[in-house]
């Protein structure tokens, strides 16, 4: 499929121009966004960060595909991705983004191996190669030991890793990250950072949404929202 | 694309199936109870209707299906009769041999069985029991669903030398001979001054009943020739205080036709032909196995179509309930499909995933209906004695509704969930 081809000749794996979005309720029209300027370069430990009210989710939707910007354009390397069909949307959610939650979203009556496997699934990868990966991706997260065990069974910090090893497994274009460590104590949010840094040294791009402005040191790059407007870039 | 799906997916939804089902035990089973009991319904009521059908198929069937049977009766009684003595003496009615002369004459008539009954009263020790001597041609025992158990049927010359031989009825030897009795065969028995000698045991094991003279385990049968010989067509019998003289001929006639597909016009025939001869004296009744049969079929298929409305009912009250549920379901379960979404799930997988999720209820559903079902016929067999047959036929097709049932009931549900926003999921806590 030609959208989903690698072009690797593009630095910006995001780039976001001049990105609107309001909410229209009845006559009232509330602005969120007041035109975004950004990019991800490839390789980039980005982080967005401002508080509630900033318009952060919004943009977290958009940058998911989860929701239309109003006015602007947002390239997800290269393609314009206003002009897509549900379906194609569906299949680059599936295949360039890692999906990372604040409350993880693992399934709970699903295996981990199993939870693992779930974006593949919906890649029609076969079962084979599903098993594989999904071990090779559990060792990475170093829980290559837990693959038959249920979510409930693991602590908050494993189950964020099993949540990284999920976004992972069919090699996306970036991480999507949801304040990943904001349902975590301050010791395992620290290691969960730390293997965070441990996939950007590998190579991975990551986009990170907090508020949490603690966070900001990890960033390559510091993006900082504020009443629907970039604030500052660092 | 589709085909693909459903190799790759099963293990995902059937876990994720048998889970919701689990976690919500009594939900599930509430849930599945309107398709529990309309299959459980079809179930039972199909294994009793088919069990009563083959019972009454079976004793209609062994009337013998290409008989015509012709039988007199008791004319009712007009005022008149009273101011006649004579007649309240002397009773003539019934089939007669001209009756039979000209009936055996007619086209598709193969052949005719003639019953006499002599209405005698066997004596066993001192108490008179109700047990009808009847005399029989010899095409009797071929002609009716009856078979010999013990001994013969009687030979030619039983008939032409018009021997006091007898064959009796199982019911008949258990009346008369004590449980064990060896010799009964052979022995002879007295009847109203007549000695008759034993030849052979009888047995009706379909229960037929035949009008007028009932089953043939309860008779004893003499030659026809010599019934004549011994009382001619005189019957003598009490009513109250009063006795009484009875002179009919032939109680019953056995008319087998040579072609069973007009075998509707000759019993026509023969019913215009008694009604002529007759006038208007009803002394005479006929019965067409084949023509009970047709109508046993056709109320059976009207109860059938009964039936299946009230299944019908029930079922899709059923899958109302389960829709009920499974919209419940969707709006509980937002976040996993978002999740789901999020993760690069198409809308047809969301619907496929729901849509299993209702069909898999259902069939349980169906699987507990089929169980039930087949546990209230055995109740009913075990308490009724009524019997009752499970198809294959029966059940596949429950299997198979309850099937549809979740396919229907659990579109919308399903369409619903694909619609679902997803961006609700990603700060819903």
């Amino acid at each position: 499929m030609s959208i989903l081809a690698a072009n690797s000749q593009i630095q910006n794996i995001v780039d976001l121009r001049n990105i609107t979005k309001t909410y229209v309720n009845g006559e009232l029209k509330v602005p969120v966004l007041k035109g975004i300027n950004a990019a991800v370069e490839r390789g980039k430990f980005v982080g967005f960060i401002g508080t509630s009210g900033s318009g952060k989710s919004t943009l977290l939707n958009i940058l998911g595909l989860l929701d239309n910007p109003t006015g602007g354009q947002y390239l997800l390397e290269g393609i314009p991705v206003e002009s897509l069909s549900d379906y194609e949307l569906a299949e680059i959610r599936n295949k360039k983004i890692g999906f990372i939650f604040q409350s993880f979203n693992l399934f709970p009556y699903l295996t981990v191996e199993q939870n693992i496997e779930v974006p593949m699934l919906y890649a029609r990868v076969p079962r084979k190669i599903r098993q594989a990966r999904a071990l090779e991706l559990a060792k990475r997260v170093k829980l290559g030991h837990r693959l038959g065990h249920k979510p409930t069974q693991l602590s908050g910090g494993e189950c964020q890793r099993i949540a990284i090893a999920r976004a992972l497994s069919n090699n996306p274009a970036f991480i999507l990250a949801d304040e990943p460590t904001g349902n975590l104590d301050e010791k395992t949010s620290d290691e969960i950072m730390e293997l965070f840094h441990e996939l950007h040294r590998s190579g991975v791009t990551i986009v990170m949404v907090t508020h949490n402005p603690a966070l900001a040191p990890h960033y390559d790059k510091i993006i900082r929202l504020r009443d629907g407007r970039i604030e500052s870039v660092e | 694309m589709w085909s693909e799906l459903i190799m790759m997916l099963p293990r995902d939804i059937l876990t994720l199936a048998i889970h919701n089902l689990l976690m919500h035990k009594f939900r599930s089973f509430l849930t599945s109870l309107g398709v529990i009991f309309g299959v459980g319904s079809v179930i039972a009521m199909l294994a009793i209707s088919e069990g009563a059908k083959r019972a009454a198929l079976a004793q209609i069937e062994a009337m013998g299906i290409d008989k015509i049977i012709v039988f007199s009766q008791r004319p009712p009684l007009d005022g008149q009769s009273d101011g006649n003595s004579d007649a309240s003496v002397i009773e003539r009615y019934g089939i007669t041999e001209v009756d039979v002369q000209h009936v055996m004459k007619m086209d598709n008539v193969d052949r005719i069985t003639g019953l006499f009954n002599t209405r005698k009263k066997v004596l066993k020790g001192l108490s008179r029991t109700d047990i009808k001597l009847v005399g029989a041609d010899r095409y009797f025992m071929e002609d009716t669903p009856c078979d010999i158990i013990d001994g013969r049927w009687f030979s030619p010359s039983d008939f032409k030398n018009k021997l006091n031989v007898c064959v009796i009825g199982t019911n008949v030897k258990r009346q008369l001979f004590k449980i064990g009795s060896q010799d009964v065969v052979g022995s002879n028995i007295r009847i109203e001054g007549d000695v008759y000698k034993i030849v052979g045991i009888m047995e009706n094991s379909y229960g037929t009943q035949y009008p007028e003279i009932g089953t043939q385990s309860n008779m004893i049968v003499i030659p026809l020739a010599t019934a004549r010989a011994h009382y001619n067509d005189y019957a003598f019998f009490r009513e109250g205080n009063t006795h009484k003289i009875i002179r009919v001929v032939y109680d019953m006639l056995i008319v087998k036709v040579v072609d069973l597909m007009h075998i509707d016009n000759t019993a026509k025939r023969i019913s215009n032909f008694f009604e002529k001869a007759h006038g208007s004296t009803r002394d005479w009744g006929i019965v067409v196995p084949f023509e009970l049969l047709k109508q046993r079929e056709q109320t059976q298929n009207i109860f059938t179509i009964v039936m299946a409305s009230i299944a019908g009912i029930s079922l899709v009250v059923g899958g109302i309930g389960i829709m009920n549920i499974m919209l419940a379901s969707v709006y509980e379960r937002r976040k996993e499909i978002g999740t789901r979404r999020a993760l690069g799930a198409q809308k047809s997988d969301i619907i496929l995933q729901f849509l299993l999720e209702t069909v898999f209820l259902t069939t349980c559903g169906g699987v507990m209906g089929i169980l039930t079902g087949v546990g209230i016929a055995k109740i009913i067999t075990m308490y009724s004695g009524m019997p009752t047959v499970y198809s294959v036929w029966s059940i596949l097709a429950s299997l198979i509704i309850s099937c549809l049932v979740g396919i229907i009931f659990g579109t919308y549900p399903a369409y619903k969930a694909a619609q679902q926003n997803p961006i609700k999921v990603l700060r819903s806590e």
